[in-house]
């Protein structure tokens, strides 16, 4: 126990706590001096709040350790390169430099979140389950919070405690596997990667603190005039993104300089493993346009702090402007989210099918261009908007255009399955569902992306169904075959097979059910984002069928976790190359060592050359 | 470092390199009060956000081979240089997108600014620029007290520029009404201006911890990454003014 609580993660919680205090408090004396109201009704007042959390996040840092080499470097002190961290479970709650251990640190915290965003889930899947209000009623009260301004509370957050989810996870995969693929010894700054992990976490509790102090009824988008009105909950949600966002630009800013400056010898362009272009692609889209989400809830920020008008038309601003500002990142997030699962599906395909990746050079390229299209899509959002009108259809012909790189995409996975030698393990079975998943989220989209049809499915949950499907194709489910097949790398034990088929088998089933009745409610009329609707409308059955099948998803989830930490003591060992990968990391035992490579290595062919005779992708040095 | 020049020459490149940002700055203020061309007010940026790109922030530099091995301080210092120009890409995008909200919202109008005290602080910020420049040559070349002296001018000159937006700028635009709740024009102003000078405060924080380890003899001709860090960071901070200044002075007509 006090091993626990001197570690990094309590103690940035600690200062964390003290740093909000502190703002808080700072805000409140000055009020005070100016004879201003102190108080409010989440004790202290707006401004208070925001100091408050802002002064949290720095706290948090300054008293985590995650900065004090750069301290000492700004005093000119030099610190050393790389600590070998002490053997046990406390380096996972420490400041580790070691890009494997913030790797996991990242993904750990990815699954704890995604547990928190899908309870969310479940409460209001629950609420839906039958017409009327059910228990989230108007006399229940929580949080300041009556029943349905909760249940758009748990939406709004279910959305973005997701979100954040996500962008740890990718970047928990990105961080463990894209240094070991490329043969360097960590990424190109370690510092900053220890940074980028731990400032995430004072994120998540800001998001998790606009729950408390009266939530907020926006939805993730947090539009104003809405966001501008709700209570000061809105706030903190926007300063866990805003904190959130600069985990995610470092990050990127760290994979960029990692891959252009660390490669081993002969690793060329086209010899790059396909999961590092994605990741390439993902990190150019993070990088830059995450800025504008930033900037934009800053705004927002401002316009209630400050009463500074860049969105109330009643002082000349403009609404629409936040929302291409807001679609600007919000829409290219999505590939961020997806391009990291759609390399790892091309990544282990070949593995499990024996044969060489189609196209691979397309497939390579079929990532930036992605993420480049990607840039120039934002306002199919806004169809409904009362954005100029011409608008519209040139944003309707390029968000058609992504379906091209896509395309080559799915043509590349179907050309590799043919007449491969396909064996189902778990993680192969996670990459098949994830293709046919992400397909069904693809065919969905057209739909979306053309005005005409557009204009009726704005707002419905046909929308939700769509991007859920994409979302659990393009990342939850590469997200698990990922974690299955690079689970006995990290522990040189693997996952229990019996569990993780249940896992499959019971998840994939449910949420082709969820997904399906939610575009086919959808189609009949059914808003998204309400706490309730009209019984007349014969969505009842329905309802309660998804509510069933989101239930049967989060019971895999569980089986999953169990799976996850029995198998880190329990698992059956597997210390070789299990899945007989030509992947340089498999060449050597697991779990990996420390410093990664004790000889480097040099790339002599193709990555990818499954099933070629006498072809080899990497050769180790022979001596030291 | 494998483009020092050597002092003479520098010195040279530098001066000639802010007597065409000078003589710009000028063509634009004159341009702006005689007749309002928004084409040459942008080409007129572009040309000298190029100049300073090129010759005060060298980013021909991120091309520079290394000849040491992947564990040498040169070879470090070119990753290092690569993880700052993304991170400016990366700011760059905060400001692109303030100019977008000044375009959307402002469209070709202006708030009524003290034109002189605009003028005037640009050229401040210019003159730091070059004492920047300044600076980093003398340290490339060994000469520590030339840029110790370079860089504590900067310093001052950039604390010269953060007080005339901040503590003259602010109140006088104040007193004429344009305050941060009146408009969008107000709420514009002071959210490009605020955002500027922002990182104007860090740079001068980045020159001081700088000028501090120069002090105590911790750089040298060959390893000086830390100034060279902070003088790009300087240059781009002069960089978005370069694109601000105009937006907020010269581009449109008074309401």
């Amino acid at each position: 126990m006090k091993r626990f609580i001197s570690t990094a993660l309590v103690r940035g919680l600690f200062w964390q706590f003290i740093g909000t205090l502190a703002g808080a408090g700072l805000v409140t004396g000055i009020r005070a001096a100016m004879g201003l109201s102190i108080t409010d009704q989440f004790f202290f007042t707006e401004p208070a709040w925001v100091l408050g959390g802002f002064f949290g996040v720095l706290f948090f840092l300054a008293g985590n350790g995650s900065v004090s080499d750069w301290f000492k470097w700004a005093r000119g002190i030099e610190t050393h390169d790389h600590h070998a961290d002490a053997p046990g479970w406390e380096k996972y709650l420490n400041v580790s430099l070691d890009h494997k251990v913030i790797g996991v640190q990242y993904t750990i915290t990815a699954l704890a979140l995604i547990g928190i965003g899908g309870t969310f889930a479940l409460i209001f899947r629950t609420e839906l389950a039958q017409s009327g209000l059910q228990y989230l009623t108007t006399t229940f009260k929580v949080f300041g919070q009556t029943g349905p301004q909760f249940y758009n509370t748990l939406m709004s957050l279910h959305g973005m405690i997701m979100i954040v989810s996500i962008l740890l996870g990718i970047a928990g995969i990105i961080n463990y596997v894209v240094p070991l693929l490329l043969g360097a010894q960590d990424m190109a700054f370690p510092r900053l990667n220890a940074f980028s992990y731990w400032i995430a976490v004072p994120a998540a509790v800001l998001l998790l603190m606009s729950m408390v102090l009266g939530g907020f009824d926006t939805g993730w988008t947090g539009y104003p005039p809405l966001s501008a009105r709700a209570p000061v909950g809105v706030q903190m949600f926007f300063m866990g993104v805003f904190t959130a966002g600069w985990s995610s630009i470092l990050g990127a800013l760290n994979l960029i300089a990692t891959v252009l400056r660390m490669r081993s010898k002969g690793m060329t362009a086209f010899r790059l493993p396909i999961f590092v272009w994605a990741a390439i692609a993902t990190s150019i889209i993070a990088l830059t346009a995450t800025q504008l989400i930033g900037l934009s809830f800053q705004l927002v920020m401002f316009q209630r702090l400050f009463g500074m008008g860049f969105f109330d038309p009643a002082k000349g601003g403009n609404p629409i402007l936040f929302q291409h500002l807001f679609w600007f990142y919000s829409h290219p997030a999505v590939y961020v989210f997806v391009l990291p699962g759609l390399g790892v599906i091309s990544e282990l395909l070949p593995v499990f099918v024996r044969k060489p990746l189609f196209g691979y050079k397309f497939v390579a390229m079929s990532s930036l261009g992605i993420a480049l299209v990607g840039f120039l899509v934002w306002a199919h959002h806004m169809f409904t908007s009362g954005m100029n009108e011409y608008l519209r259809v040139p944003f309707m012909y390029s968000t058609m255009l992504v379906a091209v790189p896509t395309g080559v995409k799915f043509f590349s996975w179907v050309a590799t399955l043919w007449k491969g030698k396909i064996i189902t393990p778990t993680p192969m079975l996670f990459v098949l569902g994830g293709i046919v998943v992400f397909l069904l989220g693809g065919l969905s989209g057209p739909p979306n992306a053309t005005v005409s049809t557009d204009l009726h499915l704005q707002d419905t949950y046909w929308i939700v169904g769509h991007f859920h499907d994409t979302i659990f194709g393009g990342f939850v489910f590469p997200f698990f075959a990922a974690i299955y097949y690079w689970f006995p790398k990290a522990t040189g034990r693997r996952m229990n097979e019996t569990l993780g088929k249940i896992h499959f088998w019971m998840m994939t089933p449910s949420f082709f059910v969820l997904t399906l009745f939610m575009m086919r409610v959808g189609l009949l009329g059914m808003r998204r984002r309400i706490a309730d609707y009209d019984a007349a409308l014969g969505f009842d059955t329905y309802h309660l069928i998804m509510t069933i099948a989101g239930f049967l998803i989060a019971i895999s989830v569980c089986i999953f976790l169990y799976n996850f930490f029995t198998s880190i003591r329990k698992g059956e060992k597997a210390e070789g190359n299990l899945w007989n990968s030509r992947s340089p990391e498999w060449q050597v035992p697991s779990p990996m060592p420390a410093h990664n490579y004790d000889q480097p290595f040099e790339v002599v062919g193709e990555p990818y050359d499954y099933g070629l005779e006498g072809s080899k992708y990497v050769e180790f040095a022979k001596n030291k | 470092m494998s483009h020092t020049m050597d002092k003479s020459s520098a010195l040279g490149q530098g001066v000639l390199v802010f007597i065409y940002l000078a003589v710009l700055t000028a063509l634009e203020f004159l341009v702006a009060v005689s007749f309002a061309a928004v084409s040459i007010l942008v080409v007129v940026a572009l040309v000298k956000a190029g100049l300073v790109a090129y010759y005060y922030m060298h980013i021909y530099r991120l091309n520079e081979e290394h000849e040491g091995g992947r564990d040498s301080y040169e070879y470090k210092t070119g990753t290092n240089r690569l993880g700052l120009w993304l991170f400016l890409l990366s700011d760059s995008f905060v400001f692109g997108g303030l100019l977008v909200t000044r375009i959307n919202l402002l469209g070709l109008t202006r708030p009524g600014l003290n034109q002189m005290l605009g003028l005037g602080v640009t050229s401040v910020l210019l003159l730091s620029s070059f004492f920047m420049n300044r600076g980093e040559t003398s340290m490339a070349n060994g000469d520590r007290k030339g840029f110790l002296v370079n860089t504590i001018l900067t310093f001052f000159l950039g604390l010269g520029f953060l007080i005339g937006v901040v503590a003259v700028e602010w109140p006088m635009a104040a007193h004429e009404g344009l305050t941060a709740s009146s408009g969008a024009m107000g709420a514009v102003f002071y959210m490009m201006t605020g955002m500027h000078a922002f990182h104007v405060f860090t740079g001068l924080i980045l020159l001081l911890l700088v000028w501090n380890k120069g002090r105590k003899g911790l750089y040298t001709a060959e390893q000086h990454w830390g100034v060279e860090a902070a003088a790009v960071y300087w240059h781009f901070v002069d960089l978005v003014w370069i694109f601000f200044y105009p937006a907020l002075y010269l581009i449109g007509k008074l309401v």
